[in-house]
């Protein structure tokens, strides 16, 4: 019995140090991408907040393992580094980070801009039409080829 | 066994964090750091909504051309360019639009809404003109120039709040909110970036201009035909330094560098944006 427990301890022990670091998704959403290259397949979508665990960095790509274990490649411009543990990677953890702690603390938030709302000098239904613009990849990548740009 | 036990425990120390609550001292220093450190401590999604009030502000005065095929290709060499960036990854992605205006101008607002005059727009001859227009606005946006332009004094107060020593009231918070939008803003539309900043960000267009495939020399075309109209005293690139300036440097730039050229085959496509444009 001691003998399992010591191995048990040992176990624990060695997968605490041999795991990653923990990254953090910063953008509002990404992807995990199949290839270190944004026209890449997407593997699975990325929202903000979500943690991964680095396996290895290629360039400004990072290899990362998301909370269901898939391997996939994202950006390093769309992370940054948890100051949580690797247990914060599992499903089902709740409460604000730092960062969101910090932003409710400051002013550069969704609040304010409601309150800016109806003020005739913010014109914010514009910029609604203007962030739903969005481009698919497999359109982005036909109209490289069609311009033969890079 | 007690060896392996004398090991582990010895992981154990050394993996070991103090479990203390820091978040007072953790608070404070942030709130330092936000003294000291000025633009760049701005996370990601602050940035975004700056930029939004930022860029509201600026379509409260401009109206927006909502052309949606317009729209689109403008996007698309838009994004062309945005992966080849240093940031490529932003909050929300880069946005492009374009404003109902004769005027020569293009603004980047904090967090990739990036917006070009159909005055500007109209002095572009070919697509390679038009993607140098938007790869200098993109360089600003990944040097975060904006945020840049915001007073010290109103993160220094924010940075206080932060770090809890002191509580500023709903109010005060959204006045900061609204001096700093004005700030970046009035850079925008009146004040102008540094020099040195707008030397970076066409150097380093050129460079972007380059990886993407465009012809870096168009944006040594676009500036001279900025020149002369600065020749006419119209309001041009007016919160740019001048054209002539702005060539010689980049003029020396091309000389020096290893840069190549485009080639002609996206002529067809922006003749098709020409004949939407003028409509």
């Amino acid at each position: 019995m001691k003998k399992k427990i010591w191995l048990l301890g040992f176990f624990v022990v060695s997968a605490m140090l041999l795991a990653g670091k923990v990254l953090v998704v910063k953008v509002m959403r990404s992807n995990l991408l199949s290839k270190p290259d944004f026209l890449s397949g997407s593997l699975a979508p990325i929202q903000k907040g979500a943690k991964l665990e680095l396996i290895e960095t290629q360039g400004n790509w990072y290899l990362v393992r998301n909370a269901v274990g898939l391997k996939g490649y994202i950006h390093q411009t769309a992370v940054g580094e948890s100051k949580t543990s690797l247990s914060g990677i599992m499903p089902g953890k709740k409460g604000a980070s730092d960062d969101e702690l910090a932003l409710a603390a400051k002013g550069f938030n969704e609040g304010n801009e409601k309150k800016l709302r109806g003020s005739k000098d913010y014109n914010f239904a514009d910029v609604d039409w203007i962030m739903d613009w969005n481009i698919a990849n497999a359109a982005l990548a036909a109209f490289i080829r069609e311009g033969k740009l890079k | 066994m007690k060896k392996l036990l004398l090991i582990c425990l010895c992981f154990s120390l050394l993996s070991w964090k103090p479990s203390i609550n820091l978040s007072k001292l953790s608070k404070a220093k942030k709130g330092l750091e936000l003294v000291s450190g000025a633009a760049h401590k701005i996370s990601e999604e602050e940035e975004y909504y700056v930029g939004r009030a930022v860029a509201a502000n600026i379509l409260s005065q401009y109206p927006l051309w909502k052309n949606s095929e317009v729209t689109r290709y403008l996007n698309l060499i838009g994004k062309v360019l945005v992966l080849k960036s240093a940031r490529p990854e932003i909050f929300a992605g880069y946005h492009f639009s374009l404003l109902d205006s004769n005027e020569a101008n293009a603004f980047s607002a904090p967090g990739g809404i990036i917006l070009l005059t159909r005055g500007i727009v109209a002095m572009a001859e070919n697509e390679d003109e038009l993607a140098a227009i938007l790869a200098h606005e993109i360089q600003h946006v990944v040097t975060k120039d904006p945020l840049k332009a915001i007073k010290s004094q109103r993160l220094k107060a924010l940075g206080t709040f932060a770090a809890g020593e002191a509580i500023g009231s709903s109010n005060q918070v959204l006045n900061i909110f609204q001096d700093s939008v004005l700030d970046i803003s009035g850079t925008l539309l009146q004040k102008g970036y540094s020099r040195k900043q707008e030397k970076n960000a066409d150097l380093q267009a050129l460079d972007l201009l380059a990886a993407t495939g465009y012809d870096p020399r168009a944006l040594l075309a676009m500036l001279q035909k900025v020149k002369a109209i600065e020749k006419k005293k119209a309001k041009a690139f007016s919160a740019h330094p001048s054209a002539s300036k702005r060539i010689a440097y980049v003029e020396k730039h091309l000389a020096t560098g290893s840069l190549k050229g485009g080639d002609s085959s996206r002529l067809a496509r922006f003749k098709r944006f020409v004949s939407r444009h003028r409509n």
